[in-house]
């Protein structure tokens, strides 16, 4: 474990040389270079400005990812007992799939206004399909067995729910969870990005049309930093949830070849 | 009602059947085919049956998990299912199966396994807890309970399942081939700690199996079924002394009849 920290640091020393390097010889006009970046990031967190814009960002990704993925969730998990619905469902989800999401903004932006209502839509949009089809994976994968074993032990419709479906579903909810977070940042910025005048990506693009690439960068840093956070947390509550999946691997192995 | 009346069978199968396919008689295709059959309470009775004779189909009408197309089940002196009834898997808590995989929920630990059926019908009182623990350390798992069941053997896992199936108490046991895949050590341990088991808790266990030194070992009766659709072909009283030891049943006095019998019945010989 500690050998691919030391790697992972190695890694990011290197990436930092070279865009020093890069700055150095193009100049930091068009790539800037780490050290404006910092300085700038440190200006930005002093004055407020860095806070200010990303609290609009992070509230438009989280309240879109809650709302995208709780409903997609639950119409999934509902499917369960509705095979004939579930196919009708699913050909239309495929095609609200397949529809790019950053076509419906002009949508958006005239049902909710150009406030961080169209974002949380965007992203709410975008989320909702991931998290309904790995769900719904999931949802297909419980093995009918041990529904039906549950029940022969007198189990009612609602603790196959609870106690069989759910455990059983986590996993692959959780996967399509960590697949979103980039999207629901990804969602965010493009809205502001759009038409906004807060939020990291309108501060990304503010810099862009100043020629003041040291503030794209230090907005796009700190993007970064969010989706590692959010994504860090998930994996954190994944992690949590599936415990009884990594538990004693090691032993199961030496007692099963025992 | 629910005395246990011995003129009352505890269970009775009525012309039992069960056909899968399309609404007219010719598109369906019939599993099972006039079945009656008797158990007494405490009964030991194994289901023998060439492949496709109907054995799981069978024990999974008596589990309620499929719906008979004819015919009724009377568990008590009542009617619990029949063609056109609704179904209620495991009859309300009276029929208990152990099948051929352990489907215990891999997400909980041995323990927690143990204590799935019982919390189901609300929170576990002391008795209960006590009852879990005993039916653990009877099935050889005391030092396993915390344990998840990717970490145990598959004999370990059968053991499990049989005690989360005991544990809740059904006066019934259904088991379909539950040694099956286990090694023949393994095997005959597990048939001995059932033959113990079972006569300590005073079950009543319909057994399928395809190995028939294992169907006289255990039973006090055995059913073959064959045909296509299957019926009841054979019933043979197995009158070997108890207590049995499974692993040397073939030395027992009575064991060749019994045996040859059987292997006719299965392979279609004439008697």
């Amino acid at each position: 474990m500690k050998k691919v920290w030391v790697d992972r640091a190695l890694l990011l020393i290197a990436l930092i040389v070279v865009w020093e390097g890069v700055s150095r010889i193009a100049g930091t006009y068009w790539v800037s270079s780490p050290w404006l970046v910092t300085t700038k990031i440190w200006v930005l967190l002093g004055n407020g400005d860095l806070w200010f814009h990303a609290r609009f960002t992070i509230a438009e990704a989280v309240s879109g990812f809650v709302l995208g993925a709780v409903p997609g969730c639950l119409v999934a998990m509902l499917l369960r007992t509705r095979p004939l619905l579930e196919s009708a469902v699913e050909g239309i989800a495929a095609v609200g799939y397949a529809v790019p999401k950053t076509a419906l903004v002009p949508l958006f932006i005239l049902w909710f206004g150009v406030g961080p209502a169209a974002k949380v839509a965007l992203v709410a949009s975008a989320i909702f399909f991931i998290v309904f089809y790995s769900t719904l994976r999931g949802v297909k994968s419980i093995d009918p067995r041990l529904v039906q074993s549950t029940r022969v032990m007198g189990a009612n419709e609602w603790q196959v729910l609870r106690r069989v479906v759910w455990p059983a579903v986590v996993p692959y909810v959780f996967g399509g969870l960590r697949v979103a977070v980039p999207y629901a940042i990804a969602g965010a910025i493009v809205g502001e990005i759009i038409s906004s005048n807060r939020g990291l990506g309108y501060l990304a693009q503010y810099g862009a049309m100043d020629f003041d690439t040291t503030l794209v960068f230090a907005s796009l840093l700190t993007v970064m930093v969010i989706v590692l956070s959010i994504s860090g947390a998930v994996a954190l509550v994944q992690r949590r949830l599936l415990r009884w999946q990594s538990v004693g691997r090691q032993s199961a192995i030496s007692v099963v070849g025992a | 009602m629910h005395s246990n009346d011995p003129d009352i069978p505890l269970l009775h199968l009525d012309r039992l059947g069960i056909s899968y396919g399309g609404p007219g008689v010719s598109e369906r295709l019939s599993i099972l085919e006039d079945i009656n059959l008797t158990v007494h309470e405490g009964e030991f009775v194994t289901i023998m049956g060439s492949s496709g004779a109907g054995k799981s189909t069978l024990l999974n009408l008596i589990a309620q998990t499929l719906s008979p197309s004819s015919g009724r089940i009377i568990f008590r002196g009542n009617v619990v299912a029949g063609a056109g009834m609704p179904q209620d898997p495991g009859c309300d808590r009276q029929i208990g199966y152990v099948t051929q995989d352990d489907n215990l929920l891999p997400w909980q630990t041995v323990w927690e396994n143990l204590l799935f059926p019982l919390s189901l019908a609300g929170r576990p009182n002391t008795a209960d807890i006590d009852r879990a623990r005993r039916l653990l350390d009877q099935v050889g798992l005391s030092d396993w309970g915390g344990h998840y069941p990717h970490q145990l053997s598959g004999g370990m896992r059968k053991r499990a399942s049989l005690a989360r199936t005991l544990v809740y108490n059904p006066p019934v046991v259904l088991m379909d081939e539950p040694f099956g895949a286990l090694d023949a050590e393994t095997r005959a341990q597990l048939q001995e700690d059932l033959l113990k088991l079972w006569e300590a808790e005073r079950k009543t266990i319909l057994f399928v199996t395809h190995d028939i030194n294992e169907a006289i070992a255990l039973g006090d009766r055995v059913i073959v079924l064959s045909g296509s659709p299957g019926r009841v072909a054979l019933e043979l009283q197995i009158d070997i002394a108890r207590p049995r030891s499974p692993e040397l049943i073939f030395k027992a006095p009575g064991f060749a009849g019994n045996y040859d019998a059987i292997r006719a019945q299965l392979r279609g010989e004439p008697q």
